[in-house]
């Protein structure tokens, strides 16, 4: 095969595969689980925490995808994951003003529309314009540096939900900045006066610009991501990637051609599956654990 | 592997070509910049149904075929809460209320398409917020609610959410 054809044959693939991605799917019914038709059948709590390109509407629609193929995959899980009422929260991470800055620079700097702003805010050319990297780069050890009321907030919800009568395990899975916040939140959970059993709350971080995460969890970055490639740059000490999209048509479309949209590592593979593998197994961990 | 490396390069860079040309199409100098748009923050909605003419016009045209009925009144559902919470961004009061509606509308999309949700709201938000005023006061609106806590449907209540 010449390089002409064979590179023919690659441009054709992806068309293909642009093409496929976009085929209108049909509507489905999500069926309740069947473990919270019992009442006594445990509980947890997953909470996602959306990151600084997440505006509210888009943190909703993150926590429904999340929601979504976590239940799509549930019946293959672990009989003890199948065993638990899994319930799906927000804990939001306030980005308004972030992202009116971004806004600001991308049309001064960048000549961008609203219009195309908007398609884009998760796209190549606003994660490659050093526009966002450097609110992710923010010293992440001091908690004075960030929202502690946000911070307060969030690890309010996290022990409320462990504590009785609630009795849940809570499992957090933040998305880029929302990272930062949930490594500390976790921190302040078990710090405070009477802090609730070891190994009732965990995280799973996606997309993670820190260089830990809380409670030694579990966190898969894509090779790919390109915002949190170039913070790796300058935080040498950021988590190493992971994972990958594969070769995804996603990565070459406005809206995800960054590689750091949430819903695009939970569409892409392998990113998907190790996602929901990393979830399955914390689950495992937490369902061995008596909240109250 | 330097074959495989210079051919996946280059149609890396043809993709990014190809991404901003598809953002440059859809964007406000697209055929949607040739209908009726004023640039006040509330825009005309002459049949007072709680949607700009030009967003119902989008919608129509995207979404005209008899397959997509339930999509489009999804995202004219969705539309509509956008449009209210614009207008009303400077309440905190009724931007809770606004929110609340998104998120119902967003839950109805969700449930009607839960595999291209998310690229139908990247362009219907995209013509909703079409202009700086508009943008400014979607995250002021978002803004006002952003200590709250937004009850969420499950998804197995999601389809309750879509208004007839």
């Amino acid at each position: 095969m010449s390089v002409m054809t064979s590179r023919r044959f690659l441009v054709l693939s992806f068309s293909v595969l642009l093409g496929a991605g976009w085929l209108p799917d049909a509507t489905a019914q999500v069926q309740p689980q069947s473990a919270c038709q019992n009442a006594t059948a445990p509980r947890t709590a997953i909470y996602f925490v959306n990151g600084v390109t997440t505006t509210l509407d888009e943190a909703r629609l993150n926590g429904g995808k999340l929601e979504l193929e976590f239940l799509s995959k549930l019946p293959t899980m672990a009989p003890a994951v199948q065993a638990m009422c899994h319930l799906f929260f927000l804990n939001i991470n306030p980005t308004s003003g972030a992202v009116k800055d971004f806004l600001e620079a991308g049309q001064q700097r960048l000549g961008f529309t609203s219009t195309i702003f908007w398609q884009g805010l998760e796209g190549f050319g606003l994660a490659t314009s050093g526009v966002i990297a450097p609110v992710l780069q923010r010293p992440i050890s001091s908690a004075d540096q960030i929202d502690q009321a946000m911070i307060t907030r969030h690890a309010t919800a996290y022990r409320e939900q462990i504590a009785f009568p609630s009795c849940r395990r809570v499992l957090i899975v933040p998305h880029s900045q929302g990272n930062l916040y949930s490594n500390v939140s976790f921190d302040s959970v078990f710090t405070q006066a009477l802090p609730p059993p070891l190994g009732t709350l965990k995280i799973v971080g996606v997309a993670t610009p820190a260089d830990r995460v809380g409670g030694k969890g579990l966190h898969r970055t894509s090779s790919t991501d390109v915002l949190i490639n170039g913070i790796r740059l300058v935080l040498p000490a950021t988590l190493d990637a992971n994972t990958n999209w594969g070769i995804s048509p996603l990565l070459f479309s406005p809206a995800y051609s960054g590689g750091h949209s949430f819903i695009g590592y939970l569409t892409a593979e392998p990113s998907r599956t190790q996602i929901l593998a990393d979830m399955e197994s914390s689950l495992i961990a937490l369902a061995a654990v008596n909240p109250c | 592997m330097r074959w495989w490396c210079r051919e996946t390069g280059s149609l890396f860079l043809r993709g990014a070509v190809l991404s901003g040309l598809l953002v440059s199409c859809s964007g406000e100098n697209a055929p949607s910049s040739s209908l009726n748009q004023t640039e006040s923050l509330a825009g005309v909605d002459a049949d007072a149904n709680g949607v700009r003419d030009d967003v119902d016009r989008y919608i129509d045209t995207t979404y005209a075929d008899q397959t997509s009925a339930d999509l489009n009144k999804a995202v004219r559902q969705y539309a509509k809460a956008v449009q209210s919470s614009l207008v009303d961004a400077d309440s905190q009061t009724q931007s809770l209320t606004h929110a609340t509606e998104r998120f119902r509308a967003l839950e109805c999309l969700m449930a009607r398409r839960p595999r291209e949700f998310h690229t139908i709201f990247v362009d219907v938000r995209a013509q909703l917020l079409n202009t700086p005023s508009r943008s400014e006061a979607y995250l002021k609106a978002d803004d006002q609610v952003k200590t709250a806590n937004l009850p969420l449907l499950p998804a197995d209540q999601w389809m309750t959410a879509c208004q007839s």
